[in-house]
């Protein structure tokens, strides 16, 4: 081999060095850009905090590790930063120089996240905290515990009891009272939010509603803070039955709603755990409106079990189509960004969801401008107050769902889906509705919840079975649409609502309120003799005279007082099996025309005239679902 | 320009063709063919290995508290460390087969032979330096395999008669692996053993200088062909051709197959599997297969053999009268050693 | 051939040097200040960094980007004494040696004036209406500062690896 051709042969090898050379760093390159999210990150605490983190290092390390794996930490935001506080504040204390609080509020959070604060202040989530009068809330305070309005003579309450005596002793622990709000402490307020307050030296509360805060969350009301109990270490005492607590909807002393840390958890913040599913899981779960279930049931919680880690859940914006595409998890759907929505993450949920299947009857999410739903049934009102429709908010949803399906296999979806809530609506739901407010208005059951058997028929009805079929349909779990949705909903509608409103009926019959009874009754008849109805009773075999009277079981004392009735009254007899008879053989004209206007009220068609007697109705059927209406699912 | 020329050769009174002699030794030209430049190749790596080898003492810290870690930010967060490091571990890899392919060079052209039997002295003696090396290089890491590989090589030493014991503890630092082993592995394997490679590696080439490459004449060639060429530059053209095919491959290897980090050492559990590093597989089966005693005896047999086999090849030679039964020898030698190895990699136990 | 050699060999020693440059032995890190509208023109917002320097940051024009803003170190570039600042004469003085800076920090007397030399500046970054500085962290293990290097998802692999 000559000189000149080694030479060239070691001018290529050194080429071809230089090759594997950029190969390295480019090997190099692709693993920090990869790290980048996920190493290294240097923190330093902040010269204002470091006096903070040397005492808590010791005294509590576990907000100290949270904190040093936080976004913040390695943003240099500190401790001082989110619990610094204005001495008129009202929760505000000095702690070794600095004037601090123990809450930090959204609007504290939203202080630099102010888009974050914004949409959530407009969701559904942040107005989770007015439980107050809800029907839920009747359930814990009164159902499961103890509250008693006191009113004098005028009928205002002057004082309300939340605790009783206990009646016998708990060896070698003192009991003086019982606390009667304790399952709504622990319970609902854990995920709806407390009514923060503070304890007065008058032993009253103090809450936002006393400190009436202006718009930069500044008391107005110095009485109420004046009256505010300090310990001897001069820090306000917050009322243990409102804190600890970050439910969502948290009603905070300086009148911001919510709590940012029910789902971003202190002290790490960490939007890894608010991507996964676990996190929502803290309260959408269980018989009432199991999401989590339905969704670790349905294909997408499957595929996030097996593929959790190609997520790339450390990502920076972790945005659907460019981080990750192998499942969704709650986040993914209900408000992370996409790359179809301009990579637009929402903290309002609600801006995905076309239905809300958390009342009794779904009804569309057109909503307003401050973000409530329209329930204005007039077409040309409707669209004036309508500022965001339901279809637009399906729009929304559906960029989440064409990264994986095509156009028309969600255009079926949803046909399915409708289908399934209007069937549910339509069949049980406004039905059990109107037969609910018959017999309230007849006076046959009480105005009070839960005191009547039926009621809680009817409240498992559409707020367990119910929900749990429409969420099921919602996010594709066959189960919890059929056998744990419903199923339950069909063999409550027929086994329990209808048996016991006749039971209702019958009991009042023989109470001798037989108008009030026959008003109910013709309602629940008509509903029976829908055609969807009809195969119920249609070869039911029938029973009557005695046969009826010993029906369902009507006690004994209850056929003698019949039989003292019917004295007085027509034969029970005829009263009983007249309406079963007519829908057996034709629709009776006053049952047509009952059915007439309520289509026409669904149809939002219906004049006037037509309409005012089923609105009347419906005016006392929503009652229950008025005072509901402020619940947050 | 001349100014500084003159200013130069005043102080370091050596001229261009003075040096070009020192250097320019005559090379044999048999040295054209590849096969015979093997010689150069484990040097070459040697160089590579001080180099990457300081690079990575900027980051090590022998300590058992700091070593794994050390070498974890080296290999995860240091610009190119796992790069540098790779390197490193597959130089090594690469010089240990280099010097074995070397010496079965020189062992089957009988280029040991008087009167070069001191060569080959140092020869094995750079061998088992090397090995040295490399075993106590593995051992840094302080990974599970490391550690136990160490601590299984100090019991084989504890089973050598008479210094067996002393030996061990000289090695470990005490009777068992503990927090002052390491540094003593780093310093042997950083500095008494690099710096002995050095000086036996000049004394090496020294000799090689002294006595001449032995010379060669192939068949085919004719014999009127040159019979020497120059060292410089072709001979050293072809070095650096061999070293940038070298580190081509190297940069390649180091990047397709990076070393990783294993399970830190834990000296509660052993791992299930434990294997040394490849070019230990030989010894590892021989042990398997022997009683200890016997295995380390007659392990010590062979490399004391190995040492002294000039002159055994002298004596067989004078007793049989044939002048290829070291080949022979060789041959069954190289398949045992082979056989044994490839044993060693397919089973697990 | 002398090409090739210095492509090969020359790219390999740049690495070897960046490899030495430790890449976060003094590790820089966006910190947070505070809201842009926070800070008004003729206010100064006095910030140490985790390390301990003392910076000055000064709105300078109205505006939302982070060339409205300047942060100056306080160490005077002279031999490091610290510069206060003196409202009355609308400077930052050193009481070392006298060296006076005008509000852009550069000299205006003293032997920092001689020599031309400004107060360092810091790079300021905005982002969603948030102000952050870089400045270095000293990330150093130990040293009695409450600094610590978190690795987070290598923290789990690690400890992972060590109960094995």
């Amino acid at each position: 081999m000559s000189l000149r051709a080694k030479q060239i042969i070691i001018a290529i090898l050194g080429f071809i060095f230089l090759l594997s050379l950029v190969f390295v760093q480019w090997v190099e390159v692709t693993r920090k850009q990869e790290e980048a999210g996920l190493t290294a990150h240097h923190i330093a605490v902040p010269i204002k905090s470091r006096q903070c983190v040397e005492c808590h290092e010791k005294s509590s390390p576990g907000i100290i590790d949270h904190w040093k794996g936080s976004t913040h930490a390695v943003k240099g935001v500190g401790c001082v930063e989110c619990h610094k506080a204005e001495a008129d504040d009202v929760d505000a204390f000095t702690h070794y120089g600095h004037t601090i609080a123990t809450i930090v509020t959204p609007r504290d959070c939203g202080h630099c996240h102010q888009n974050e604060h914004k949409e959530f202040e407009r969701s559904h989530h942040a107005k989770a905290g007015n439980i107050l009068a809800s029907l839920d809330n009747r359930l814990a305070e009164v159902v499961e515990g103890f509250r008693e309005d006191v009113k004098d003579e005028q009928g205002s309450i002057i004082e309300t009891l939340t605790r009783f005596n206990p009646h016998s002793p708990t060896p070698g622990m003192a009991i003086e009272t019982v606390n009667g709000n304790a399952s709504v402490d622990v319970g609902c307020k854990q995920c709806h939010g407390s009514k923060v307050s503070l304890e007065g030296t008058d032993g009253s509360l103090i809450s936002v509603d006393q400190l009436k805060p202006d718009a930069t969350g500044k008391p107005t009301n110095m009485d109420a803070v004046a009256l505010v109990k300090h310990d001897a270490s001069g820090r306000p005492v917050l009322s243990a039955s409102s804190w600890p607590n970050t439910g969502i909807g948290r009603l905070n002393l300086d009148g911001s709603l919510g709590s940012c840390s029910a789902c971003h958890s202190r002290h790490d913040f960490s939007p890894r755990r608010a991507r996964q599913p676990e996190n929502c899981g803290k309260c959408h779960l269980g018989p009432d409106h199991p999401q989590k279930e339905i969704y670790e049931e349905s294909k997408h919680g499957v595929a996030f079990r097996d593929l959790k880690e190609h997520m790339h859940l450390d990502s920076k914006d972790w945005v659907l189509g460019r981080d990750y595409t192998q499942a969704p998890t709650c986040a993914s759907c209900h408000m992370s960004a996409n790359t179809l929505n301009g990579e637009k993450i929402t903290h309002d949920p609600g801006e995905r969801l076309s239905w809300t299947n958390r009342p009794p009857v779904s009804t569309v999410m057109d909503t307003d401008i401050n973000g409530k739903i329209v329930t204005e049934t007039d077409p040309a009102k409707r669209r004036q107050m309508v500022t965001s429709t339901w279809q637009d908010k399906r729009q929304n949803m559906q960029q989440v769902c064409l990264h994986c399906h095509t156009q028309n296999y969600i255009n079926s979806f949803y046909k399915q889906y409708d289908d399934f809530v209007v069937n549910y609506n339509e069949k049980f739901a406004k039905p059990g509705e109107a037969i609910m407010a018959a017999l309230t208005k007849n006076e046959l059951i009480s105005k009070a919840q839960f005191d009547d058997e039926i009621e809680w028929t009817w409240f498992y009805l559409w707020h367990h079975e119910g929900r749990r079929a429409r969420h099921g349909a919602s996010m594709m779990a066959p189960d919890y649409a059929h056998w744990h949705g419903m199923y339950e909903v069909a063999e409550r509608f027929y086994q329990e609502l209808i048996p016991q409103a006749r039971e209702i009926a019958e009991h009042a019959t023989a109470a001798g309120k037989g108008e009030a009874a026959q008003a109910a009754l013709a309602v629940i008849d008509e509903i029976l003799a829908r055609p969807e109805h009809k195969w119920y009773e249609k070869n039911k075999i029938k029973f009557t005279g005695e046969h009826a009277a010993v029906h369902e079981g009507i006690a004994e004392d209850l056929k003698q007082a019949q039989a003292a009735a019917n004295d007085a009254a027509p034969p029970a007899d005829a009263t009983n099996d007249k309406p079963v008879e007519a829908a057996d053989d034709a629709t009776p004209p006053a049952a047509k025309d009952a059915e007439k206007p309520a289509e026409d009220a669904a149809d939002g068609n219906s004049d006037a005239s037509a309409a005012t007697p089923p609105e009347g109705e419906r005016q006392a059927a929503n009652n229950p679902l008025r005072v509901d209406d402020v619940v947050n699912r | 320009m001349s100014h500084i020329g003159e200013w130069l050769s005043e102080r370091v009174p050596v001229s261009g063709a003075q040096l070009e002699e020192l250097t320019n030794e005559p090379v044999p030209y048999h040295l054209k063919r590849w096969w015979f430049c093997l010689g150069g190749t484990p040097a070459y790596l040697f160089v590579v290995q001080i180099i990457t080898g300081i690079l990575l003492a900027f980051y090590y810290q022998p300590s058992a508290a700091t070593a794994y870690d050390s070498i974890a930010y080296i290999t995860e967060q240091a610009n190119y460390g796992w790069f540098i490091r790779s390197m490193h571990k597959w130089a090594a890899t690469f010089m240990i087969a280099a010097v074995i392919l070397h010496q079965m060079r020189v062992y089957f052209t009988g280029a040991y032979r008087r009167p070069r039997e001191i060569n080959w002295l140092i020869g094995m003696c750079l061998l088992m330096c090397t090995l040295l090396v490399g075993f106590t290089g593995y051992s840094l890491a302080f990974e599970q395999l490391s550690y136990w590989g160490a601590t299984v090589a100090a019991n084989i030493s504890d089973a050598v008669p008479v210094a067996g014991r002393f030996a061990k503890q000289m090695l470990l630092g005490g009777d068992s692996y503990n927090e002052r082993t390491l540094s003593r592995f780093y310093i042997l394997h950083a500095a008494v053993l690099p710096t002995t490679m050095i000086l036996l590696i000049a004394v090496h080439i020294t000799f090689i200088r002294l006595h001449g490459v032995t010379e060669f004449r192939t068949e085919d060639e004719s014999d009127d062909a040159p019979r020497h060429f120059n060292f410089f530059p072709e001979h050293l053209l072809t070095e650096l051709t061999i070293g940038l095919v070298l580190m081509i491959m190297l940069s390649a290897i180091s990047t397709i197959f990076p070393v990783m980090m294993g399970p830190k050492a834990d000296p509660l559990t052993t791992p299930e599997v434990i294997k040394p590093e490849w070019w230990f597989y030989v010894s590892f089966r021989w042990l398997k297969l022997f009683s200890l005693s016997f295995a380390v005896l007659s392990t010590g047999f062979i490399v004391g053999a190995m040492f002294l086999w000039p002159w055994i090849d002298g004596a067989l030679r004078k007793i049989t009268g044939k002048e290829e039964v070291s080949v022979y020898i060789g041959i069954v030698a190289t398949l045992l050693l082979v056989g044994l190895t490839v044993w060693e990699a397919v089973v697990t136990h | 051939m002398a090409g090739g050699l210095a492509a090969g060999y020359g790219t390999l020693g740049v690495m070897a040097i960046r490899f030495l440059h430790a890449s976060d032995g003094d590790a820089m890190g966006w910190q947070f200040l505070c809201r842009t509208e926070e800070l008004t023109i003729g206010e100064s917002l006095p910030y140490t960094t985790p390390s301990g320097a003392k910076v000055v940051i000064a709105r300078q024009s109205d505006g939302d980007t982070a060339s409205d803003f300047i942060a100056l170190s306080s160490v005077c570039p002279h031999l490091g004494c610290a510069v206060h600042w003196e409202s009355q004469n609308d400077r930052f003085f050193c009481p070392c040696h006298n060296g006076a800076f005008d509000p852009q920090g550069n000299a205006t007397e003293g032997p920092p004036a001689a020599a031309k030399q400004q107060l360092t500046r810091f790079p300021l970054q905005v982002e969603d209406g948030l102000l952050f500085i870089l400045v270095p962290l000293q990330a150093v293990l130990g040293e009695g500062m409450q600094v610590a290097a978190v690795t987070k998802p290598l923290h789990h692999d690690r400890s992972e690896e060590m109960e094995a």
